[in-house]
């Protein structure tokens, strides 16, 4: 055997993977060899050494794959009403009502976020959160997690964070709050797409011309909504019939959304109605920089 | 390796509880590892392997039918994935890798968790750096082919499923591999002692 063809058997020879006739005209190659039969001492105490060189792996990633691969969902009830709610460990991902089997839920999600979604218990600080949503209470803090949707979006539910409850703001509010005062529109779809309604009050969001708009689960809903948080639908529908769109102070020369809480607190003989900003700078009113009938900029 | 790796395949196929959790705790450490010594940088290394199990992930529960989950050897399979996507990412990386390591890079050396009776003494720690410092030094395909024989210590026949070369040519290339490992060793000692 050559040299060549002995040295390349070496590996093998020290594993015992080698075919019996092979190892064994190797080792008469290496018996007569000394220069091969130094390279395999070399080669072995090599070997021995080598699987020392396993590294500690930093920090397992077992639950960082786990989170990417699937986020959770679970239950939430409070009183009649039940809503899904999936989560990531950022927050809230979308919430919706049990009214879809959960096979449809996981479909769904699985189409608009390519996420699967496995059965989970809801952290409680999350849940806390739903519950008060609910409820129709005001968030401390509302720990959703929409960082996957385009900025636009975002930024409009964001803002949609803002909105008490018990109060509305017209669609025409947020897209100038946000920036694009002419995506009244692009608005009202976004707030269509809202992943998660309730904890995201899309439903304090209506129209400047009146009535309460369109809501992703039905006109009666959002009344029902938006009456169990205090707002007065009738009167803000009926002042928007006559055209008017603000309440004013007498006292204090501000003009207001109706159901801002400055608003709420004008005593019946000082109140003042306000068709618009134009209506409100003729008769000498400032916007009230709570709800911002203006934007600030303007 | 495990006897029960391959019904693993098939567990995490249909959804069995915790069989995915099971299949990453196997075979991060070893992924890490052989990925480290494809790029040479940790962080890179961990970014690899986590998105290693997440195309794993949606290969057997939503490209894969239960046939193939069944016929499917993972090890190698795993490995031919994390290559994948390490020499991927290594492409990204050219530039910057093919320079000399940068020190800090290359002293955390930090045994796993199989330590060997040989790491006790600080000679044989020393020298099991040098060791380390000599197969970064290599050209990437030793360092792969050294780590799958002697450090994870692969069969011809899983080496040659996961690089997809041929065994006979794998010999070869393995025994200069390690020729070319033990010259650089070699020559690291004689340049140390000639400073």
């Amino acid at each position: 055997m050559r040299c060549e063809s002995a040295l390349i058997r070496l590996d093998e020879l020290r594993a015992g993977e080698l075919p019996a006739d092979e190892a064994n005209e190797v080792r008469e190659h290496l018996a007569t060899c000394r220069e091969c039969d130094d390279d395999r001492a070399a080669f072995d105490a090599l070997a021995t050494k080598l699987p020392a060189l396993v590294r500690a792996c930093p920090t397992s990633c077992v639950d960082t794959v786990r989170e990417l691969c699937a986020h959770g969902y679970d239950v939430v009830e409070v009183g009649a009403r039940a809503v899904m709610v999936a989560f990531s460990s950022r927050g809230i991902t979308r919430v919706s009502p049990v009214t879809v089997t959960e096979t449809k839920f996981r479909d769904e999600y699985r189409q608009r976020f390519g996420r699967e979604l496995e059965s989970r218990e809801l952290p409680a600080t999350l849940r806390g959160e739903v519950e008060a949503a609910l409820r129709g209470e005001r968030l401390k803090r509302a720990d959703v997690d929409i960082d996957e949707l385009p900025e636009f979006e975002r930024k409009v539910l964001l803002k949609l964070l803002e909105i008490p409850p018990g109060e509305v703001r017209s669609y025409a509010w947020v897209a100038r709050e946000t920036g694009s005062p002419a995506a009244v529109r692009a608005v009202g779809n976004a707030c269509a797409r809202n992943p998660v309604p309730f904890v995201v009050p899309c439903h304090r969001v209506v129209p400047s011309s009146g009535g309460v708009g369109n809501y992703g689960f039905g006109e009666r809903m959002k009344r029902e909504l938006l009456a169990g948080e205090g707002v007065d639908l009738e009167t803000i529908e009926s002042m928007a019939k006559r055209g008017f769109r603000y309440v004013a102070s007498r006292t204090t020369g501000i003009y207001c959304f109706p159901t801002c809480r400055d608003a709420k607190r004008i005593r019946d003989e000082n109140r003042l109605l306000v068709r618009d900003e134009r209506d409100a700078t003729a008769k000498g009113l400032r916007p009230c920089q709570h709800c911002r009938p203006l934007a600030r900029s303007a | 390796m495990a006897p029960h790796t391959d019904i693993l395949a098939l567990a995490v196929h249909r959804r069995e509880d915790g069989a995915f959790e099971r299949l990453v705790e196997q075979f991060e450490q070893q992924l890490f590892n052989y990925v480290y010594r494809l790029i040479q940088n940790v962080h890179d290394a961990q970014e690899v392997v986590q998105d290693t199990f997440l195309r794993a992930h949606k290969a057997l529960t939503r490209q894969y039918d239960e046939t193939r989950c069944t016929a499917l050897l993972v090890r190698p399979w795993l490995y031919r994935i994390a290559r994948n996507l390490a020499m991927n990412k290594r492409r990204g990386l050219r530039s910057r890798i093919e320079q000399p390591l940068p020190a800090e890079e290359h002293v955390g050396f930090n045994p796993a968790v199989r330590p060997p009776a040989l790491l006790c003494s600080i000679e044989t720690r020393e020298e099991l750096e040098r060791l380390d410092r000599a197969l970064a030094e290599l050209p990437v395909e030793a360092r792969e082919l050294v780590f799958l024989r002697f450090i994870e210590e692969m069969s011809y026949a899983e080496i040659a499923k996961t690089t997809g070369l041929g065994e006979s040519v794998l010999r070869g290339k393995v025994f200069r591999s390690l020729r070319q490992l033990r010259d650089t060793l070699a020559s690291n000692e004689e340049t140390a002692h000639a400073v």
